[in-house]
């Protein structure tokens, strides 16, 4: 987009497209840029020891460790779901259809935090809709990692089907009529065809969820018991030590969190021209 | 006899694509179904592939009841117009997929396909991706692609009508000569009667969802079945109650023959070495007639000249108003 921007102004007065990039970069710089640029400044006021520190709590490091646990996995469960929606909204023709389309954007329009109460609501093991009769089954939602996988889900779940059906629409279904008649199965023709065309935007949207995952707050912040060591996430945990007066490692986890996202970001760049020039 | 089509309705809503359509096309030759755009005939071909279930009727294919069989287990090969190329894999892996689906041993799947790429001449570009292959090229894999899997019938859904006219005609005379050469049973669909008459053994003319006519070339121009066949394989005008082709009616500046209708030249219009004549009869019938630039000149035709028009003798003529079915 940066590049069709660029050749529309192009046509236009240098006044104009100089003042128009100050703007932009401005506007980046005083909402983006900066606020992160001061977070790695404080983490690294006193060199290396503000992570060190944070690496030496044993509840910073379990609430890391159940951060990447939970995003691993309802990535994995957004991914398969994700492009199996995909295939249905654009595939198939059935009834409520569009609903169904709409539906799929709710987590992107409704609050976490809302998301957050719903699934309280259901699951709760005392006075849930569904909760008890599961409870009484040995398993239990809220206040434990179902739970917080689940808020996770719900959230991160618009991020990979709105990547991948433009590109199946785009993609057409000639290549797999053709498949098919020469001789493919269902399975074969997603596995040789389908997933070839829409890999790109499947990549992009299980980044997408796996960043928007790491830094979910609200939605699991309502389902978890947030017990330190237990079933306290990295964000809450951010959270917690930065009302505590604990602002080195607050701090600290910040960072770990946004250098976490950038690094899946930087991958992604770095994959795709190879992939392209192949 | 290869593919037997027999009572199959087809219907999307309220628009009927199918109307009791039966026909047999026969083994090892070149058929065309022809007819009007939106006329039913790519959903017959794509019925027969399996891509499209009709409502009613049944398909067999080779003595096979084909009906319910999904598009994999039927052994046929499909060119789509718009090539429907793998975009992921290179012009070799494209080819080869049907072989590969099947588990083919390696050796035989590359000697099969470098067989394949000679026939269709793309030997030099086995390892480029179909992006970097001109529209013709493109068709051309594709056929190859649809030809490894050795199908019992090779269904072509309007092959040349994404390219121009000039490689149109040569991929029309080039798959004429694949098929002389390869023998399998082809169906092919086509609006441009022009490339049926030329390519095909025999042609199914469809027309709003009905089977019109079946024949060779050569019976459909001579003795077509009603108006619709006769006006739509080639250009018809109407002279004293009959209907005719312009390049049949006779132009004189005296009256020569019995019968002519006099009249008026209205119009002339030259397109290459053909001009067309509108001439307004004083009964009231507007003649097209068609002659060489040669011959309009020996008569001397110009605007405004009177001349007398007739069915040329031995011409196609049929009754005007007749609806013959």
């Amino acid at each position: 987009m940066a590049s069709r921007g660029s050749t529309a102004v192009a046509n236009q007065s240098s006044v104009v497209k100089w003042v128009l990039r100050f703007l932009v970069i401005g506007y980046l710089l005083m909402l983006v840029a900066w606020p992160t640029a001061y977070v790695v400044k404080h983490t690294f006021a006193d060199g290396l020891t503000g992570i060190q520190d944070a690496l030496a709590d044993p509840d910073v490091v379990h609430a890391l460790k159940l951060t990447a646990q939970i995003a691993v996995i309802a990535v994995i469960i957004n991914t398969v779901f994700g492009v199996g929606m995909s295939l249905l909204l654009v595939r198939k023709t059935f009834i409520g259809k569009r609903a169904l389309s709409v539906l799929i954007d709710l987590p992107l329009s409704v609050s976490p935090v809302v998301v957050g109460l719903a699934l309280v609501l259901v699951y709760n093991g005392r006075f849930g809709w569904f909760g008890p009769w599961l409870e009484d089954h040995g398993i239990q939602v809220i206040f434990a990692k179902p739970g917080m996988i689940m808020a996770t889900c719900f959230v991160i779940l618009p991020l990979v089907i709105r990547e991948v059906v433009p590109v199946l629409e785009e993609l057409g279904d000639d290549q797999e009529q053709a498949a098919r008649s020469l001789g493919a199965n269902a399975r074969q023709t997603f596995m040789r065809i389908t997933l070839p065309g829409i890999k790109w935007a499947v990549v992009y949207g299980v980044v997408l969820s796996l960043a928007r995952a790491l830094g979910e707050f609200g939605a699991v912040k309502v389902v978890a018991g947030n017990v330190g060591g237990e079933t306290q996430v990295a964000t809450v945990l951010v959270q917690q030590k930065y009302q505590n007066f604990q602002q080195e490692t607050a701090y600290s986890v910040a960072f770990m969190l946004v250098f976490m996202a950038v690094l899946c970001l930087v991958v992604v760049a770095l994959l795709r021209p190879k992939e392209q020039e192949s | 006899m290869s593919i037997e089509i027999k009572g199959v309705n087809k219907k999307f809503g309220d628009f009927v694509a199918l109307d009791d359509v039966n026909v047999s096309l026969p083994t090892g030759q070149l058929t065309a179904l022809l007819g009007p755009s939106g006329g039913g005939k790519s959903t017959l071909l794509r019925i027969i592939a399996g891509l499209d279930s009709a409502d009613t009727g049944t398909i067999s294919i080779e003595g096979t009841n084909a009906t319910e069989l999904p598009p994999q287990k039927r052994n046929v090969g499909f060119v789509f117009q718009h090539y429907a190329v793998f975009k992921h894999m290179t012009v070799a892996k494209n080819v080869a997929f049907g072989l590969e689906i099947r588990k083919r041993p390696k050796a035989e799947v590359a000697e099969k396909v470098d067989e394949l790429l000679r026939l269709v001449h793309l030997s030099q570009f086995a390892h480029r991706l179909p992006s970097q292959l001109s529209g013709g090229q493109r068709q051309r894999m594709a056929l190859a692609r649809a030809l490894a899997v050795e199908p019992t019938v090779l269904l072509l859904d309007e092959p040349f009508g994404a390219l121009d006219a000039k490689v149109r005609k040569e991929l029309r005379d080039w798959l004429r000569r694949l098929h002389d050469e390869v023998h399998v049973t082809t169906v092919f669909v086509t609006h441009d009667q022009e490339e049926a008459m030329e390519v095909a053994d025999e042609i199914v003319v469809i027309n709003e969802g009905r089977v019109e006519q079946v024949g060779t070339p050569d019976q459909l121009y001579d003795e077509p079945a009603n108006d619709f066949v006769m006006g739509f394989l080639g250009e018809i005008t109407t002279l004293n109650g009959v209907m005719l082709r312009p390049h049949d009616v006779h132009i004189s500046l005296t009256p020569q023959l019995p019968g002519a209708a006099e009249g008026t030249i209205s119009r002339l219009l030259r397109v290459g070495f053909e001009v067309r004549a509108t001439v307004l009869t004083d009964d009231g019938d507007e003649v097209t007639v068609v002659l060489t630039r040669t011959h309009a000149r020996q008569l001397g035709l110009e605007t405004g000249v009177r001349v007398w028009v007739t069915a040329a003798s031995g011409a196609l003529t049929m009754p005007s108003l007749s609806v013959a079915r």
